[in-house]
């Protein structure tokens, strides 16, 4: 490449990589809300995963997430369609606990990054508003400003599906999360991850159950 | 090697378990090794039941399998999640369900299988000792069970063992348990199955 080039292209990259600006709305403080399609008991999910990387299918999991808003603890396990365990990692207050790896889901980094973004997907931010309003595209969103820096934009589209957006501290896209519209929201969940390597996970519910809360029942 | 050896595993389990019938009452491997030689051909139904500490319940998957000699082999998954396995003339394919049409797997997986696919044949054809991964014993008692348990250290953390259960009554596979620690194990159950009948057209070709 043409080192000439390269101002050019930083350029470019950082002209695109700006948080979106919110209008704010004259009513906003007092009829608007923000949504919050979250967990708010302990819930396991079980979704049929679709991977994707450069925009082609690569491969088909069974996923099982056991989400619990009051914890915050996640566990969480894939599977082949034929059932084989591949991975299954947990995490609570006390860090991350990784019962079984195989390749290719064998580094820490893949582990993290999965929690991470299941996290994203299943738990209300603890962080507060800061700014509601109105994307230029006419998404209403509420904007939240994360303790681990970075940006957090949770917003409802016209048609009711609730989109989840990260954002690098410099406004660089990196997680986009929609949510199914209609009674629930985990129905059906797209994740783009826009890292280096961008790749994309496309979730269908196969199943969900409450399930009882275990601090409260005392076991 | 590890994963190869757990796949490999899995893969077989169902033919391992349908060539059974055939020798149900005897307690020798040698005449196992006899009596699976003589399988054409079969089909069968199966239910799979996945028990872990993470599940409630079992999660439950259903699909169908299908043999002919000497090598063709598919194995498929009609729930939870539709997947296909074909191995035929020396190839292996792996199909998964995506935006409703079954696409190939391009991971790389089925490469695996069909490293996993050729030892499934070599199964079919009698070879249950070419395997080091496994020690097979036969023990009588009610019910015929054999119980294969890791020969080395390959399966450490991944298996502990696997117990196949046959009817002696009526010489039939009842069950299937892959015992893979105190709190995870898989349970295929196989339902009517049908030995040395042609099987339908098209069974092992490619899925268009």
């Amino acid at each position: 490449m043409n080192v000439r080039l390269l101002p050019i292209l930083c350029l470019l990259l950082a002209s695109c990589s700006s948080l979106p600006e919110i209008r704010t709305l004259p009513d906003a403080a007092g009829k608007t809300t923000c949504p919050s399609p979250f967990v708010v008991q302990k819930t396991r999910f079980l979704h049929a995963m679709e991977a994707a990387a450069a925009g082609e299918t690569r491969t088909v999991m069974i996923g099982v997430t056991v989400a619990d808003p009051a914890s915050r603890t996640l566990a969480c396990a894939l599977m082949s369609p034929e059932g084989m365990v591949l991975f299954e990692a947990s995490r609570n207050s006390s860090g991350m606990e990784i019962s079984r790896a195989l390749p290719p889901f064998d580094s820490s980094d893949f582990a993290r990054g999965l929690l991470d973004d299941i996290g994203l997907i299943f738990f209300e931010p603890p962080e507060p508003v800061e700014r509601l309003g109105v994307l230029d595209t006419g998404l209403t969103v509420c904007r939240r400003r994360l303790r681990d820096g970075g940006w957090l934009d949770v917003g409802k589209d016209r048609d009711g599906r609730v989109r989840i957006r990260r954002y690098s501290e410099g406004g660089r896209l990196k997680r986009s999360v929609t949510l199914a519209g209609g009674a629930d929201p985990y129905a059906a969940i797209d994740l783009q991850a826009s890292e280096w390597i961008g790749y994309s996970l496309s979730m269908t519910l196969i199943e969900s159950e409450i399930l009882p809360d275990e601090a409260r029942s005392g076991k | 090697m590890r994963l190869q050896a757990l796949r490999r595993l899995i893969l077989t389990l169902p033919v391992l378990l349908m060539v059974f019938p055939a020798a149900a009452g005897v307690n020798d491997i040698d005449r196992l090794r006899t009596d699976a030689s003589r399988i054409t051909s079969l089909s069968a139904d199966f239910v799979q039941k996945k028990s872990m500490k993470i599940l409630s319940a079992p999660l439950v998957s259903t699909g169908k399998f299908f043999y002919a000699a000497p090598d063709s082999i598919r194995w498929e998954y009609v729930k939870p999640i539709r997947s296909i396995v074909i191995s035929d003339k020396g190839n292996s394919k792996r199909y998964i369900a995506s935006g409703g049409k079954m696409i190939e797997d391009k991971t790389g997986g089925a490469q695996a299988m069909k490293i996993v696919l050729d030892e499934v044949a070599g199964w079919m054809k009698g070879n249950f000792t070419a395997n080091p991964t496994f020690t097979a014993s036969v023990r009588e008692g009610p019910e015929t069970q054999i119980i294969l348990t890791p020969a080395g250290k390959n399966m450490a953390g991944l298996i502990e063992k696997i117990e196949i259960t046959v009817s002696r009554r009526d010489a039939v596979v009842k069950t299937v348990r892959i015992v893979e620690s105190a709190s995870a194990e898989t349970r295929i159950d196989f339902l009517h199955a049908v030995v040395n009948q042609p099987l339908p057209p098209g069974t092992f070709q490619d899925i268009p």
